[in-house]
């Protein structure tokens, strides 16, 4: 065949694929794994099986302490079973050795000085080659500015800020592979504009901080864009930590809301939610941390009926495809339910979904990122990540765009049901996430291309 | 009543139940400062910790009435034990000493809380018989607010009463008045102060066990509630109820109908209305002593 005949099979070839939409599952550059999951019977995330000599070192810069000390703990077991997995199947090889990961907690109390002082001494003591971060923006910035003035790779796995990586804080170093505020935003209104397009007056009340406004914003923006069909019919903004929603509640009651989207993370959702079921008030809320079991159950099936959730961690329903993935949850549940003691035991734990499921998977990411890069040099697991793919068992694929280090992802929305719906989602026994309040019914996706991170126009790389 | 009357009107009783909520947590910090002059910081502490202890309570029997009984108790006794064991050790130091021993022991009630429940939120139920709304003319309201308000004024009227109307109170307030001529007549100074630093932390209790089924019981709700508590004895008067409870009603009058009118400023509004008693009396709207 002559070499022109041949570029144009190739070239045929790959436009049919391109028009049969071509599976996420060969757009991915690697995927994690799942036959290879080797027996994890032996984890336990209270102890831990700590590899020793020649590592691979993963600071999780979290809160450990405090009243947030349970973010940190949440945030340890995702990555420590990824790391307890990777070393059990036997390490990863690395400039011509083969080494295991190491995962360190680095206690951050919450506090920007603390953090700064605990990286330093993650990388000049522990010589860690990662920084992996974290709860609150303020603290992932410092994450990002250590990393950056001594070259480490640092890891935004769970702040959400857009400015993060603007032109005045990106770093070369650091990658974001979570979702952010604005693209949350932008994703509720397009379910709510394109795919639901039922509801038509939103009530927005976040707080009244950076992250609270970033997340408003999002929203606005994607109603002007999804849904300008759609009245924003109140918007307001309540200080941290507030006691009594009640004020807000009998203005959103009165404004005929039929959808309250805000960005309060716990404990003001709890209680804003909490306080809204007491006064009467059944209008469903949109957000992204009204998913913790252990408060969800408080409310109920009925308070927590029709609750809206935008996930990073989703797929189409069902929620099991095939026999890998069913291993995978079976391997982690049971273990749940016969092994595990506090803080571990309790609902918050019970399934390696949502934002643990996230996490974990971010750090699969991380760690597939470094193995095929061959190399703990940052410059060359630079060169990996950017542009990189990686598809999770679920089979969600996540793409590096390489100009600043934003994950390109799909969403996807969760409506929540009562547990005897919650089967069309959750297809194996006991055919329901939670018997004592609502979960995931249906679950719609969100294109990645849709809802693109914030590119700031400002960055020149 | 229609709809827009509805709405002011339940605004009206939202910032009459924050204001109460308020008002327990702030008398028993005032009345402690009042009565014995000691600024207890720990107070906020002592409010989250009967808000675990009912947690506790209605986890073992189930039943929330045995809660607010217990809780509340429970509560006095550690603030007794705190006085009798350690307050008292400091007093003769002065105030310094006083602040940095219930700093102190706040943070051990902080950890000790970590250390028994961790740091997850828990959530407290509301009794069935306190679950629903009223509905009077148009308006709803849920029972439990209602039933919050109607506490606190019974709370109020047994502080009233006891301090002004029994032999006790007569001795409590003498003692304030002059301890070392109550003490001359042969009356136990000390353990009246340890009764009123546990009717003190008692009533903390109260507020504590109030609060639970409408916020998250989690180590940061000392935080929370702490701060406008202070507001609350800085702005009625140190010492003062019924600047308490005065300064409690308009704070959450305040918060709620700002919220209503100028949403953006509501945060702001107590330190406003602080700042302007402060100026005109330094010693707060009732306050005798700085």
């Amino acid at each position: 065949m002559r070499t022109g005949r041949k570029i144009l099979v190739v070239f045929a070839i790959f436009s049919l694929l391109l028009m049969l939409n071509l599976p996420k599952a060969l757009a991915a550059n690697a995927k994690y794994d799942a036959a290879g999951l080797p027996d994890m019977s032996d984890f336990d995330p209270s102890n831990p099986i700590i590899p020793t000599g020649d590592t691979i070192k993963i600071a999780i810069v979290a809160s450990f302490s405090g009243p947030a000390a349970i973010v940190g703990e949440i945030y340890f077991i995702s990555v420590q079973w990824a790391a307890h997995d990777i070393n059990k199947r036997g390490g990863i090889l690395v400039d011509g050795k083969r080494k295991k990961i190491q995962v360190i907690r680095a206690d951050t109390q919450s506090k920007p000085a603390v953090a700064k002082k605990v990286c330093e001494r993650m990388i000049l003591k522990e010589h860690v080659n990662v920084l992996w971060g974290t709860n609150g923006s303020h603290i992932m910035k410092v994450i990002n500015q250590v990393a950056k003035k001594y070259g480490v790779i640092a890891q935004c796995a769970a702040a959400l800020s857009d400015e993060l990586y603007d032109a005045r804080n990106f770093t070369r170093y650091s990658f974001m592979t979570s979702f952010q505020t604005n693209q949350i935003g932008r994703a509720a209104a397009y379910y709510y504009g394109q795919i639901r397009k039922k509801e038509k007056k939103f009530y927005i009340l976040c707080q009244d901080y950076l992250f609270g406004h970033s997340m408003a914003e999002g929203f606005k923006e994607g109603l002007k864009l999804y849904y300008p069909q759609a009245q924003l019919v109140g918007e307001d903004y309540h200080k941290l930590f507030l006691t009594d929603f009640a004020p807000y509640l009998t203005k959103i009651k009165a404004s005929g809301a039929e959808v309250v989207y805000t960005g309060d993370w716990i404990p003001d959702a709890a209680n804003l939610l909490v306080q809204a079921r007491q006064a009467g008030i059944k209008l469903p809320f949109a957000n992204i941390f009204l998913d913790e079991p252990n408060f969800l159950h408080k409310v109920g099936v009925e308070g927590t009926k029709g609750l809206l959730n935008i996930s990073q961690f989703g797929a189409p329903n069902p929620l099991f495809k095939n026999d890998l993935q069913i291993k995978f949850y079976k391997a982690w549940n049971d273990l749940w339910k016969t092994k595990w003691k506090a803080p571990f035991n309790t609902y918050l734990f019970k399934h390696p979904l949502g934002n643990i499921g996230s996490y974990m998977f971010q750090t699969y990411w991380l760690l597939s990122v470094i193995e095929r890069a061959g190399s703990l040099d940052p410059e060359k697991i630079i060169k990996q990540w950017e542009g990189d793919s990686y598809e999770y068992i679920s089979g969600k694929v996540m793409t590096m765009r390489p100009v600043d280090h934003k994950a390109i992802q799909d969403l996807h929305a969760f409506e929540y049901v009562p547990p005897a719906e919650q089967k069309q989602s959750f297809n194996i026994p006991p055919y329901s996430y939670f018997t004592g309040c609502s979960n995931t019914g249906p679950i719609s996706t969100i294109p990645a291309e849709k809802i693109m991170p914030k590119l700031d126009p400002k960055l020149k790389r | 009543m229609d709809s827009t009357t509805a709405m002011y009107v339940a605004q009206g009783i939202h910032g009459l139940a924050y204001g109460m909520i308020l008002f327990l947590v702030a008398s028993g910090l005032t009345m402690i400062f009042g009565m014995m002059g000691i600024l207890n910081l720990a107070h906020a502490a002592f409010f989250m910790l009967s808000a675990y202890f009912s947690y506790q309570a209605l986890a073992m029997t189930g039943n929330y009435w045995i809660a607010l009984l217990a809780a509340p108790l429970a509560t006095a006794v550690v603030g007794v034990l705190v006085e009798r064991f350690l307050l008292r050790k400091v007093h003769a130091f002065g105030h310094v000493g006083e602040l940095l021993l219930t700093v102190g022991v706040s943070l051990v009630i902080l950890d000790a809380v970590k250390a028994f429940w961790g740091t997850e939120s828990l959530y407290v139920d509301l009794p069935e018989s306190l679950k629903g709304l009223i509905h009077v003319g148009g308006l709803e309201y849920p029972v439990y607010r209602l039933f919050v308000i109607g506490l606190a004024l019974v709370v109020l009227f047994i502080m009233a009463f006891l301090l002004y109307r029994t032999r006790l109170g007569m001795v409590v307030r003498a003692a304030v008045s002059d301890a070392d001529m109550v003490n001359a007549l042969g009356i136990n100074v000390p353990l009246v102060f340890m009764l009123v630093f546990g009717i003190g932390t008692w009533m903390a209790g109260v507020a504590g066990v109030a609060i639970a089924p409408i916020l998250t019981v989690f180590p940061g709700l000392a935080d929370q509630m702490g701060m406008d508590a202070f507001l609350v004895v800085v702005t009625g008067g140190f010492g003062s109820l019924s600047g308490a409870f005065i300064i409690s009603l308009v704070f959450g009058e305040l918060s709620s109908y700002g919220v209503q009118f100028i949403s953006a400023l509501a945060p702001v509004l107590m330190f406003v209305l602080m700042a302007i008693i402060l100026v005109i009396k330094p010693t707060g709207l009732f306050g005798e002593r700085e």
